[in-house]
């Protein structure tokens, strides 16, 4: 269910006080499809992640969102124009109640708001019955399931995940792994970055390959050469 | 029954300290800034109820809870300059940058009010009237149970607000962390100019009620940023709900304590209990760790 490229990224340059962590980076994603983004620890995935949102400040290069230039805008006006965004460590607001930190995120008026809760509670079952709960009260992989679903309820064309599988238990990564997998068949462009290759290659369809900063693969995951992660995660 | 007038007098004096402490709090938790300037706003919200209070129309009956709102806009509006002159520049700069902007904003609202009241205590308009109220023998001013009522009213406000509408979850959410309220869409600049109106129409507010009653000089910001920083220290530093308890701990102490021995006796019993809970208990009687915080 791919069509043509919703998140479109060129020649992207970005880091932090002058020293580049993404290099001259391009990639795109189409709807519906699932690109993993794999490389060792420091390749500059979650760089990439954060200045696609505008959370990191790109030196160069441009962004589109549906042919839509949007490396000039506010991450804000990014996530209202369809970028959904789950961090790494799932950052979800603690002391509010699962229930607000997914209102939160949308900016729907009441009913349909209350719709997408319920999308988001099928999804994710676990969520529905803790929905007054404070987030910090919840368990890693509710966290996790709680940060997916609070970016599902701005609507996003484009969903960018951050080490979706980090810290859970090898069960709760391959539950979020295929809440990932349902979201990208429902037409949302999914870019989801990952040390675990194993992981993110069971749910994506294609995989970009980051080595210090710079793609150094992009292909379908059955074409992905046999040493190529290797030269990703240990260099070569 | 002394008892119970005395317990009214500090709920009422708890109910002002508790707005100070709410208005003070918001800001802390939206910027992580002290807004140390929060005393010299409620000064600045009693002095202009002394100086509306003669415009108002002479036919018009219930002046000061007529003012109540009108203190309200205005003070938010103060608010919104003082964000804008004190803090959004300052805001990528180390914390002690805000802490000495927001004393300067303090110390030019105390000169003005110098220049513009002179150092004489005023008195602002009762919310109702200056009367008392006999209660089966229990006799009360009327113009403490207009604080605590108006004070109830603001809180819970407040309280719906924040906890019931979308514009309350995306300040909470500012609050709580603010880049990924932005990774959320949300406004986040937007968000923290209104909490510094909110809590600084909740510094004018406290200072309307608190100027019938007790007066207002000029240079009572001092005192009342101290109260409003131990309120927030004793409830734990950041919580909501601790920093009204906290408030209205501190006017029942002081209520209590002065009844008995004498105010300065108060203060110096006040400051050396905040001096234990510091150091027995930092995270506040009713802390909990911020990161959890409301």
């Amino acid at each position: 269910m791919t069509g043509a490229p919703l998140l479109q990224v060129e020649g992207l340059t970005a880091g932090y006080g002058g020293a580049v962590a993404v290099d001259r980076l391009s990639l795109s994603v189409a709807a519906g499809e699932a690109v993993a983004l794999l490389g060792a620890n420091g390749a500059g995935k979650s760089t990439l992640l954060k200045a696609i949102l505008g959370l990191v400040p790109a030196m160069g290069g441009r962004i589109r969102l549906a042919g839509e230039e949007i490396g000039a805008l506010a991450p804000e006006r990014r996530v209202r124009l369809g970028l959904g965004y789950v961090p790494e460590g799932r950052r979800v607001f603690p002391g509010m109640s699962v229930r607000d930190n997914l209102e939160v995120a949308s900016w729907l008026g009441r009913a349909e708001r209350v719709r997408d809760l319920e999308r988001v509670f099928a999804l994710f079952p676990a969520l529905e019955g803790k929905a007054e709960e404070r987030a910090w009260r919840l368990s890693g992989g509710q966290q996790q399931m709680l940060a997916v679903g609070r970016a599902l309820m701005g609507r996003p064309r484009v969903l960018l995940l951050d080490e979706p599988s980090l810290g859970l238990s090898p069960k709760l990564a391959g539950e979020v792994f295929a809440a990932v997998r349902a979201i990208a068949a429902t037409g949302t462009a999914v870019l989801v970055a990952e040390q675990s290759a194993a992981r993110a290659l069971s749910a994506a369809g294609r995989v970009v390959l980051l080595r210090l900063g710079k793609s150094i693969h992009d292909g379908p995951v059955e074409t992905l050469p046999g040493d190529a992660l290797r030269d990703a995660f240990l260099g070569g | 029954m002394i008892t119970l007038q005395l317990l009214v007098n500090g709920l009422a004096l708890g109910a002002a300290y508790a707005l100070v402490a709410l208005g003070f709090v918001l800001v802390l938790n939206a910027t992580a800034a002290v807004n140390f300037a929060q005393g010299d706003l409620v000064m600045a919200g009693g002095l202009l109820g002394v100086a509306l209070a003669p415009h108002l129309p002479a036919y018009l009956p219930l002046p000061g809870l007529l003012l109540l709102p009108v203190v309200l806009v205005l003070m938010a509006g103060l608010g919104l300059v003082l964000a804008a002159a004190a803090y959004l520049p300052l805001r990528r700069r180390p914390p002690v940058a805000v802490f000495i902007s927001t004393i300067a904003a303090g110390i030019i609202l105390q000169n003005g009010a110098s220049v513009l009241f002179g150092p004489e205590p005023r008195a602002a308009p009762p919310l109702l009237s200056g009367g008392t109220l006999d209660l089966g023998g229990l006799v009360v001013a009327e113009q403490s149970l207009a604080i605590i009522a108006v004070a109830a009213l603001l809180i819970a406000g407040q309280q719906w607000l924040f906890g019931r509408t979308q514009l309350g979850r995306r300040l909470r959410a500012t609050a709580q962390d603010p880049e990924m309220a932005r990774a959320c869409g949300v406004r986040v600049t937007a968000m923290i100019l209104i909490t510094f109106a909110l809590g600084t129409a909740f510094a004018g507010a406290a200072g309307l009620l608190l100027a019938n009653r007790y007066f207002v000089t000029p240079t009572a910001g001092g005192d009342l940023i101290l109260k409003a920083y131990i309120a927030v220290t004793i409830g734990g530093w950041g919580s909501v709900p601790g920093a009204v308890a906290g408030a209205l701990l501190i006017a029942l102490f002081e209520v209590g304590v002065s009844s008995v021995l004498s105010y300065p006796v108060a203060l110096g019993l006040l400051y050396a209990t905040l001096l234990v809970i510091l150091v027995a208990r930092p995270q506040g009687l009713f802390g909990e760790a911020a990161r959890r915080r409301a």
